[in-house]
C-alpha cells in the first residue's frame, strides 16, 4: 500500500465510513472484570461512501448535529473512524495519517485557533515550522498565504486587535502553508458578516482557480449553491443526496415554489387532495385557522389560480402567496421532511 | 530536521507568548522569591543561635541556610516547569483552541511536548539565574566549586521531568478537573524530592514514594556538591539510581502519552472546553 | 443603602450569597482543595520547622521561642496558615467576583439594576464564613492526628471569639482588593502578589520579629496580623480575654477603615467608568 500520493487517485475516497459515538464511561472496575459494554449508543455517521475528485469545490450541506463536522475530522485525522476506509490523496488515513496532515490544509475552528499574543506573521511561522515548510521557502509562503486572505498589510498586528473576519482569513492563510492540494473547511463563514463572508468565498472560488480541490461544510445552503461544484447533503449521519446543486433542485421536478397560508375552518385534507392534483406538496402546517403550504410545481403561472379555485370551493382563503424559485432548502425538505435550519 | 525545527518553533512561540506579558516575566523571579525563599529563610534563620542554624547542621551536616534553600528552589522550579509549562499548557492549549491546529499538522505528537519542554526550560534557567544573582548580590549565596559535579545530575533531572511531562500530559488531556490535578502533584512530587526539607523526615511509609523519584537523587547531589551536606546514599550510587529511574520513568511517559492520544482521536474531544 | 430600597437591596444580598454557595457546591474540586491544602501546606512546613532544628534541638528551640514567643512550632505553623488559608478563599472569591462578573460580561447587566452598588461590593464575601469554618475544623484534626498537638477548650473559644471579631475587618479588606483589582486588571497575578505580600508582613510562616521595623510597622496595619497573632497567644500562650482586648480593639477600628475606604474607591470607579464607558469593558 503506497504512501505517496497518489496523483490518479480522487482527492478523498471514502467508502462505508462510520463513526460512533459511546454516551457515559466505563469504569477500570468493569473493564477489570470484563463486563459487557453496556452504553448506550449514537451513530453519528453510518457508513457514508464519499468520492471528491481534484479540483473541484465539494459541499457537505447539513443542518446542525447532521455528522458534517464529524467527518470532516475524520478525514482529517483528528478523529479515528469506528469503520470504513478512508483515503485521502491516495493515501490511507489510518495508516499514514502524517503523510495525510503533510498535504492537507485545514480550518476547522476558525478564530479560535489563533495565539492572540503573536502578531499574524509570528503565528504563521510557527505553523509553517509545524508544517515542515522548508526555511528558505517560510518566508515566501508566508507573504503570498497573506496576500491570498488580503492581510499582507495587517501582519504585524497582534492578532488581539483584529476582527472576527480577520481571524477567519488568516485562519485561511494557515491552511495554505503547506501549499496543499487539498483544502478542508469547516462553516468558514460561520460568525461572519456579510461582507466578510462574502470576501471568503472570494478567496475560496480563487483557491480552486489555482488548482486545489477545496471540501467545506456549510449549513448555509445560499454558500452551497454559490460556491459548490457539487454537494452532498447529510442528514442524521447519511448521505441523502449528491449532486451538483442544479441536478439537485431538477429532483424535486419542479421549477418555483409556492408557499400560501389559507384561512379555514374545516378540515384540510381535502383541500391538499386537490392542490396536490396540480403541484407537489412538500410540507403543509395547520395551526389553528390557517392552514400553511408549501409546494413545488412547474409554473407558479398556472398552480396558483387552480390553488384559488381549490380554495374557494372548499370554502377556504388564501390570504399570502409567496413565489420564489427552487433552493436547495427545498431540495432538503422534499427529502428530510424537515428545514436546514430547524 | 522538520522535527527538529518544529520543536524550536514551539519553543520560540512559548518564548514570545510569555514575554509579551511583563507581569508574567517579572512574576517568574519574584512569585519564587516571595512565596519559597524569602520566607523560609526567615523561618529557618529564627532558629539560628549567634547567626548559625544549628538544627540544621544535626539533620544534613551544613549550617548553610541560604545555599539549602536556594537549591531547593532549583528543584522546585524544574518540577514546576514540568508540571505547568510542559504538561498543563498542552491542556490549556486544548481548551484555549490552540492544539487542534497544531495536531493538523504533520509535526508528531511527542514533539509538541518536547518543544514546550524547551520553552519551559527557557524560562526556567532565565528565572534561576536571576534568582541566583539575587541571592549571590542580597542574601550572601555561595557554593563550593565541587557544584560543577552535579551539572550531569541536573542534565539527567531533567530528562527525567520530560519524561513524567509525557505521562503528565497523557492524564491532563483526558481528565475534567486538571488544574486541581497539577496543582496537587506538582505539590506533592516536589514535597517528596527534598525540595523544601530532607526526605529523611518524611513519615517512613512515604519515604520509598520519595526513593523511586529521579528528582530525590538529583536534590540529593546537589546539595551535597554544593553545599558539602551529608548525601543519604553514596553519589556514585546516586548516580545510579538516578539514571535508572529516568530510563524507566521516560518510556513509561511517552507510552502513556500515546495512548492517550489515540483515546483523544477516538473520542474526538480534542476541541473541548 | 437608600432606605426605600433597603428590603429590596437586603433580599439581593442574600440571593448573592445563595449563587456564591451554589457554586461552591458545583465545583467539587473546591471541597478537596478545603480537605488537601489546609494539611499538606502547614505539615510541609511543620517538617520545615523540625530540619531547622535538629528534631528540636533545645537551643534552636528556645532561638525560635525567643523570637516567636513560644517552642510550640506545629500550632504556630497551623495558626499562621488557617490564616493563608483565609486569605485565600477571601481573596480568589469575594476579592474577585466583580472582577469575574466584569470580564464575563455581566456586570454592566448588574449595574442596570436598581440594586445598590454595594450589593455585588459586599454580597460575595457572605459564604466565605463557611471555608473558614471547615478549614478550622480540618486543621485542628490534621494537627491532632499528625502531629499530637491537643487544644484547650479556653483556647479553642478563644479563638474562635477572635476569629469573629476578625471577620469585618477581612471582609473590608477584600472588598478594598476586589475594588482595586477591578480597575487594575489581571485577577491572578493580583491575587498573587496581595496574598505573597501579606505572608510576609503578617506573621504567617515566621515570627514578625524576624523583619525589619519599617516592615513590623506596615503590618500593624493590616487585620490578619493582629488575627494571628491574637489566635497564637489564645492556643500557645495562655492568653485570657483581657490579654486579647487590644487586638480586638484594632481589629474594629481597622475593619471601619477598611470599609470606609473600599466604599470610597469603588464610588470613584463607578463614576469614573460611567464617564467613560468603560464598566462593559476591560
Amino acid at each position: 500500500m503506497s504512501s505517496e500520493d497518489d496523483r490518479g487517485a480522487p482527492a478523498v475516497a471514502a467508502t462505508g465510513l462510520t463513526k460512533v459515538f459511546e454516551k457515559g464511561r466505563r469504569t477500570i472496575w468493569q473493564r477489570l472484570r470484563r463486563e459487557p459494554d453496556a452504553r448506550e449508543t449514537f451513530i453519528a455517521v453510518k457508513g457514508i461512501d464519499l468520492r471528491v475528485e481534484r479540483g473541484e469545490i465539494f459541499g457537505v450541506l447539513g443542518p446542525n448535529g447532521a455528522g458534517k463536522t464529524t467527518t470532516l475530522r475524520m478525514l482529517a485525522t483528528l478523529l479515528e473512524p469506528t469503520s470504513g476506509d478512508v483515503r485521502v490523496l491516495g493515501i490511507d488515513v489510518k495508516t499514514h495519517p502524517r503523510e495525510v496532515r503533510a498535504k492537507l490544509g485545514a480550518m476547522l475552528s476558525g478564530e479560535r485557533s489563533l495565539y492572540w499574543k503573536l502578531t499574524a506573521r509570528e503565528n504563521l511561522e510557527y505553523f509553517a515550522a509545524l508544517y515542515h515548510v522548508p526555511p528558505k521557502e517560510t518566508a515566501s509562503r508566508i507573504d503570498a498565504a497573506l496576500v491570498a486572505v488580503k492581510l499582507a498589510d495587517r501582519a504585524d498586528d497582534y492578532v488581539e486587535r483584529y476582527s472576527t473576519g480577520m481571524r477567519q482569513r488568516l485562519a485561511l492563510a494557515r491552511a495554505l502553508l503547506p501549499d496543499p492540494p487539498l483544502v478542508i473547511l469547516d462553516e468558514p463563514t460561520v460568525g461572519l458578516d456579510p461582507q466578510s463572508a462574502r470576501d471568503l468565498r472570494d478567496r475560496v472560488r480563487e483557491l480552486k482557480r489555482q488548482g486545489r480541490t477545496v471540501l467545506l461544510t456549510t449549513h448555509y445552503m445560499e454558500e452551497a449553491d454559490q460556491l459548490c461544484d457539487r454537494i452532498a447533503i447529510i442528514d442524521h449521519g447519511e448521505i441523502v443526496a449528491l449532486d451538483t446543486p442544479a441536478a439537485l433542485k431538477r429532483r424535486i421536478r419542479a421549477e418555483e415554489v409556492v408557499t400560501l397560508e389559507i384561512g379555514m375552518t374545516g378540515e384540510d385534507a381535502p383541500l391538499l387532495a386537490r392542490l396536490a392534483s396540480s403541484a407537489v406538496i412538500a410540507r403543509s402546517d395547520r395551526h389553528d385557522g390557517t392552514l400553511a403550504i408549501t409546494a413545488h410545481c412547474a409554473s407558479a403561472r398556472d398552480f396558483v389560480p387552480a390553488a384559488f379555485d381549490a380554495a374557494r370551493s372548499e370554502g377556504a382563503t388564501i390570504q399570502h402567496v409567496e413565489v420564489v424559485p427552487v433552493s436547495l432548502e427545498d431540495v432538503f425538505i422534499s427529502l428530510t421532511g424537515r428545514a436546514l435550519r430547524e | 530536521m522538520g522535527e527538529l525545527r518544529a520543536a524550536i518553533a514551539i519553543a520560540r512561540k512559548d518564548i514570545r507568548n510569555v514575554s509579551r506579558y511583563r507581569f508574567v516575566v517579572a512574576s517568574q523571579i519574584f512569585t519564587p522569591l516571595y512565596q519559597g525563599v524569602l520566607p523560609a529563610l526567615l523561618f529557618g534563620a529564627s532558629f539560628a543561635v549567634a547567626g548559625h542554624v544549628v538544627g540544621l547542621e544535626k539533620t544534613i551536616g551544613t549550617t548553610d541556610l541560604t545555599g539549602f534553600i536556594f537549591l531547593g528552589g532549583v528543584m522546585s522550579g524544574l518540577v514546576a516547569t514540568a508540571f505547568w509549562a510542559m504538561a498543563m499548557s498542552i491542556r490549556n492549549e486544548m481548551e484555549a483552541g490552540t492544539l487542534e491546529p497544531t495536531w493538523l499538522t504533520p509535526t508528531s505528537r511527542e514533539v509538541i511536548v518536547l518543544g514546550r519542554a524547551l520553552g519551559g526550560l527557557f524560562w526556567f534557567a532565565f528565572s534561576q539565574v536571576a534568582i541566583f544573582a539575587i541571592g549571590i548580590a542580597f542574601f550572601g549565596l555561595r557554593f563550593r566549586p565541587e557544584i560543577v559535579y552535579a551539572l550531569p545530575a541536573v542534565v539527567l533531572a531533567i530528562v527525567a521531568m520530560i519524561g513524567i511531562a509525557y505521562l503528565l500530559a497523557a492524564v491532563v488531556l483526558l481528565i475534567k478537573e486538571a488544574n486541581f490535578f497539577i496543582d496537587c502533584t506538582n505539590f506533592l512530587f516536589a514535597t517528596a524530592s527534598g525540595a523544601a526539607f530532607p526526605v529523611v523526615l518524611l513519615p517512613g511509609v512515604l519515604q520509598p514514594i520519595a526513593y523511586a523519584l529521579p528528582t530525590t537523587y538529583a536534590m540529593d547531589l546537589i546539595r551535597q556538591a554544593g553545599l558539602g551536606s551529608r548525601p543519604l546514599f553514596d553519589p556514585a550510587l546516586e548516580y545510579v539510581a538516578l539514571v535508572l529511574t529516568t530510563a524507566i520513568a521516560f518510556p513509561i511517559g511517552l507510552w502513556a502519552y500515546r495512548r492517550a492520544d489515540r483515546r483523544i482521536r477516538r473520542l474526538g474531544t480534542i476541541n473541548q472546553y | 443603602m437608600n432606605a426605600t430600597y433597603l428590603a429590596g437591596d437586603l433580599r439581593a444580598l442574600r440571593a448573592a450569597g445563595r449563587m456564591s454557595l451554589r457554586q461552591l457546591r458545583r465545583y467539587p474540586t473546591n471541597l478537596l482543595g478545603t480537605i488537601f491544602w489546609p494539611v499538606l501546606l502547614p505539615a510541609v512546613w511543620v517538617l520545615m520547622g523540625q530540619a531547622y532544628s535538629g528534631g528540636g534541638e533545645p537551643a534552636a528551640l528556645d532561638a525560635f521561642a525567643s523570637r516567636a514567643g513560644t517552642t510550640g512550632v506545629t500550632l504556630f505553623v497551623f495558626v499562621g496558615y488557617l490564616m493563608y488559608m483565609w486569605l485565600s478563599a477571601l481573596l480568589w472569591g469575594p476579592g474577585t467576583a466583580l472582577r469575574q462578573e466584569q470580564i464575563r460580561g455581566s456586570l454592566e447587566a448588574v449595574f442596570l439594576t436598581p440594586v445598590s452598588r454595594l450589593v455585588p461590593l459586599f454580597g460575595p464575601t457572605l459564604t466565605n464564613f463557611v471555608w473558614i469554618a471547615m478549614d478550622l475544623v480540618v486543621m485542628g484534626l490534621a494537627a491532632w492526628l499528625l502531629f499530637g498537638v491537643v487544644l484547650s477548650v479556653q483556647g479553642m473559644l478563644l479563638a474562635a471569639a477572635i476569629t469573629l471579631i476578625g471577620v469585618p475587618a477581612m471582609y473590608a479588606m477584600g472588598a478594598l482588593f476586589g475594588a482595586g483589582v477591578l480597575r487594575f486588571g489581571e485577577i491572578g497575578p493580583a491575587v498573587q502578589f496581595t496574598r505573597g505580600g501579606l505572608s510576609m508582613l503578617c506573621g504567617i510562616t515566621f515570627p514578625i520579629a524576624m523583619l525589619p521595623s519599617w516592615a513590623q510597622a506596615a503590618a500593624s496595619a493590616m487585620p490578619p496580623t493582629y488575627i494571628v497573632d491574637a489566635m497564637r497567644g489564645a492556643l500557645l500562650r495562655s492568653a485570657t480575654v483581657a490579654d486579647l482586648v487590644p487586638a480586638a480593639a484594632s481589629l474594629i477600628g481597622l475593619a471601619a477603615a477598611f470599609a470606609i475606604l473600599a466604599v470610597v474607591v469603588f464610588r470613584w470607579l463607578e463614576a469614573s467608568a460611567r464617564r467613560s464607558g468603560m464598566l462593559g469593558r476591560y
